[in-house]
């Protein structure tokens, strides 16, 4: 292609502190419509805003997750424009002074190898009220619901660094990892709370042009993200191909129809320094403390899980990239399993029931101690692991102990050899045909006479004695 | 109870407190600062009807501390001058000590001039906003009207200190009014601006003359000193005050409270025809030009705040060669009252507006610039938080006035 994207992500985070930006309202927007509101969220004459600790110091630490430098003196700005979702007529962001500068992340690129991406500030903002429109008989009426109005947010406005859908896609969900392990976000794209805006524009490989660019919004999953930039890229090349010129606007991404449809010109009001919320002056200390409270992060966990655990590379970043999987993790390597083989279940098994349950390892009753009792039956060849694939499935739901689900489901491990002859006998008898090809040399039909036996055994049988055993019968001594 | 005169009258206005440093003191608010259940209409149709939830810091004070509340005055629209202000003719009246008004220009001054009674605007940012309803949140204050300069002193007592519900307020302390009482120290130089002097017409000059010789009867030494940009202040507090009244203002769209238009197609229409139908010309004019400024003429808007910092460096400046300024209060041919124009209102307060773009503390002393039975007023401005030597000096002309030759 003649053509190479330069993108630019504006990401907008909700922090999970427990009140508004401004006021003690609860930062919960889901509840009963207007329940968590009061004179400074609906910015009723005579309130005054009042900054929220809490919040401020879960934008910083995002802030630090991402490698920026906290600046020694920040401030708020009205964003001035009139809509209905607005109280106050404006919405107070930090523009001329944000919170923080000159940030990174480092992903992997399409090459294999390490590309960083930098981050050209992170600011806070409130975020607006929600309007729903509805109609009363035949009157259409505009219902406000000012939950979400004051609730916290970090925009964390990237450099335009990117060059593909796939970077994008890496960046965040690089970025997501890094701030869910600091606790100051959850992250979802699907719940809205992690926003992505894409500002995309081509130029001629090679070149260092910075043309017009268009915005696109509403992507709400990380592949929605990839594929929203991927037809903004082709769209433009068409439009440039054809002569056409590129129009500053804003469009939005439709994830039935996957286009990209125009929204309205972008509009830029203007930002006045804020006169009522004092500016924020940080002092050498408290970002020291700040700093102190920051956990270890997914790459330096990875880095030392590939040193003491022995780990792969690969395993090791699986295990690193989220917090609780991975605090998981360690707290069963304590227990005295081998770290590959609590890695290779996890990954394995673990991860992907999650995913199909929808669920995170703490919404699960799957302690650590008690996968590290399975896993410990499994090493004592108490039970084998398709058993223990079963009994895992129970554990996240029942809260019946390891030992009390295998008793019940008689998931024991055969490995009573006569028990098992007789399976093999019996399988040795209806394959005539298969035991006189394997005895010719044909070796790979081992597997399916293995898998017979082991049906026969109701998967439950010893797999090391069920293949001795067998190779022993199939070999008969001259 | 509404009248002529009052937006809400109190009929039962004995305080909570009966053995307060205010007990007994009457006291007079407008209706831009809260109190629980009364109209709060800020003067404006924008504002029609609503009724504060809570009470400001200062009302909270001044109960617990004994003050019995008259009733809210009649207030200009949103505070912006003093067109339609009563708390002057309540004073006179005889039905109340001390009145609050909201002091953005030069209000509280200006008026206690009119009518031969003491005017203070206080350090900003030592009195708590919180229930005020404002419009220049960087440079209103609440000001503060008396006959008698010790009435005031024990009422800035009371109202001024540290508030967890305004954070706006600067952690610089916060000045010990009680020493306003103490003697002054002398001596006492006092500065008068040449670039201010030099605009004056004559008989404006003829009355601020006499008034220093009082000064300097009581001890002080005048001296003249240089300002070079005392021109500035009129258009730094135009451009930076209208920008902010816009933004504050942004949230009177008669959809909660406050007039609402009965047309328009939809909202948009709905919220230009309220506001459109809310607002009295002088405040709409302000608010639009404040837009302007916010919309189509940033630089202009960056630039004022650039010059107001440099106008407080001068002052500050001033400030450490001499212990005070020393101007005029209000002009004469300029009645702040009738103002119906943004110029008209500029040149009527064009003396006080220096205090509110610096932030410093001023006190309108009457009785002693007086010329052809014209009172212009003698204005004090002093350093920020150092308002009790102020009202000490204030407290010290008084005396003089009351037993000079004057009285």
């Amino acid at each position: 292609m003649k053509y190479e994207a330069v993108i630019g992500l504006e990401i907008h985070v909700q922090l999970n502190s427990a009140t508004k930006l401004f006021c003690d309202c609860p930062n919960r927007p889901g509840d009963e419509p207007n329940r968590n509101t009061c004179p400074i969220c609906l910015w009723l004459p005579g309130a005054l805003p009042q900054l929220s600790q809490e919040a401020f110091e879960k934008a910083t630490l995002a802030c630090l997750t991402l490698n920026c430098t906290i600046q020694p003196e920040s401030a708020f700005d009205q964003k001035v424009y009139y809509y209905p979702d607005l109280p106050k007529g404006f919405q107070l962001s930090q523009h001329h002074k944000p919170l923080a500068r000159n940030g990174w992340v480092d992903i992997m690129g399409e090459d294999g190898r390490n590309k960083r991406l930098r981050i050209h500030h992170i600011h806070m903002e409130e975020d607006v009220a929600k309007l729903v429109h509805e109609t009363e008989g035949k009157t259409p009426i505009s219902l406000v619901d000012f939950n979400r109005a004051g609730t916290p947010l970090i925009e964390i406005v990237s450099e335009a660094d990117l060059r593909s859908p796939h970077e994008a896609m890496e960046y965040v969900k690089t970025l997501r990892s890094q701030l869910r392990y600091t606790g100051s976000a959850e992250c979802s794209l699907e719940q809205g709370t992690l926003r992505v805006d894409a500002n995309i524009s081509l130029r001629p490989r090679g070149t260092d042009e910075l043309n017009t660019k268009v915005e696109v919004k509403n992507m709400n999953s990380i592949r929605n993200v990839g594929d929203a930039i991927a037809y903004e890229i082709i769209r433009q090349t068409n439009c440039l191909e054809k002569g056409e010129p590129i129009l500053l606007h804003t469009r939005l991404w439709d994830p039935e129809k996957r286009v990209t449809s125009p929204m309205r010109g972008k509009f830029s009001g203007p930002c006045i320094p804020d006169p009522s919320v004092p500016k924020i002056v940080v002092s050498n200390d408290w970002l020291k403390e700040m700093q102190g409270r920051l956990p270890e992060m997914p790459g330096q966990k990875k880095e030392r899980f590939l040193r003491e655990y022995g780990l792969t590379p690969e395993e090791a970043s699986n295990m690193s990239f989220e917090r609780d999987l991975s605090e998981f993790f360690e707290a069963v390597v304590k227990q005295d399993i081998p770290p590959r083989k609590i890695a290779g279940w996890m990954t394995t098994y673990l991860v992907p029931a999650l995913r199909d349950r929808n669920q995170t390892i703490r919404e699960t009753l799957l302690t650590a101690e008690r996968f590290t009792r399975l896993l410990s039956m499994l090493e004592k060849d108490i039970i084998n692991a398709h058993a223990a694939k079963e009994v895992m499935l129970q554990l996240l739901s029942s809260e019946e102990t390891p030992e009390e689900i295998v008793e019940k489901g008689g998931f024991h491990q055969v490995s009573d050899t006569t028990e098992l002859e007789a399976f093999i006998d019996r399988i040795i008898a209806e394959h005539p045909s298969v035991v006189e090809d394997f005895r010719k040399g044909n070796t790979k039909v081992m597997g399916f006479l293995m898998g017979l036996a082991m049906k026969a055994s109701q998967g439950k049988a010893n797999p090391k004695l069920l293949k001795e055993i067998l190779t022993k019968r199939l070999n008969p001594k001259p | 109870m509404v009248s002529e005169i009052y937006t809400h009258k109190n009929m039962s206005p004995n305080s909570f407190a009966n053995d307060g440093s205010l007990s007994g003191k009457r006291v007079v608010i407008q209706p831009n600062m809260s109190v629980r259940g009364w109209l709060c209409d800020a003067g404006s149709l924008a504002l029609k009807g609503f009724v504060a939830l809570e009470d400001a810091t200062t009302v909270t004070r001044m109960r617990n501390a004994g003050v019995e509340l008259v009733g809210s005055s009649r207030m200009s629209e949103l505070g912006f001058g003093l067109a339609g202000d009563t708390a002057t003719r309540i004073l006179s009246g005889g039905e109340a000590d001390i009145a609050l008004v909201t002091d953005t220009m030069g209000e509280a001054r200006v008026a206690a001039a009119g009518s031969g009674i003491f005017g203070f605007k206080p350090s900003f940012g030592i009195v708590s906003r919180f229930g005020l309803v404002g419009l220049v949140p960087s440079m209103e204050c609440y000001g503060i009207l008396g006959k008698r300069l010790e009435d005031m002193i024990d009422t800035l007592s009371v109202i001024s200190g540290k508030d967890k519900d305004d954070p706006s307020m600067p952690d610089e302390g916060f000045p010990d009014f009680t020493a306003a009482r103490k003697p002054l120290k002398m001596p006492c130089t006092a500065g008068v601006v040449k670039e201010c002097f030099d605009i004056l017409q004559d008989r404006e000059r003829k009355a601020f003359r006499t008034g220093l010789a009082r000064l300097e009867e009581a001890g002080l030494t005048i001296r003249e000193v240089n300002l070079s940009d005392f021109d500035l202040f009129r258009v730094v507090h135009n451009i930076v005050a209208s920008v902010e009244a816009s933004s504050s203002a942004g949230k009177y769209d008669g959809v909660r409270y406050g007039h609402r238009s009965s047309s328009g197609k939809n909202w948009n229409d709905m919220y230009l025809n309220s506001r459109g139908e809310s607002f009295g010309s002088l405040i709409k004019t302000f608010l639009y030009q404040g837009a302007y400024f916010q919309f189509e003429n940033y630089p202009a808007f960056e630039n004022a705040c650039r010059n107001r910092r440099r106008l407080v460096r001068a002052v500050v400046d001033l400030l450490g060669h001499v212990d005070l300024l020393v101007f005029p209060t209000m002009r004469l041919g300029h009645d702040a009252e009738k103002a119906a124009t943004i110029n008209h209102i500029y040149d009527a307060f064009l003396l006080t507006l220096p205090a509110n773009v610096t932030g410093q503390p001023s006190l309108h002393v009457p009785s002693l610039a007086l010329h052809s039975e014209v009172d212009i007023g003698v204005q004090l401005i002093g350093l920020r938080l150092e308002d009790p030597r102020l009202l000490s000096i204030g407290l010290k002309l008084s005396s003089t006035a009351q037993g000079g030759s004057a009285a």
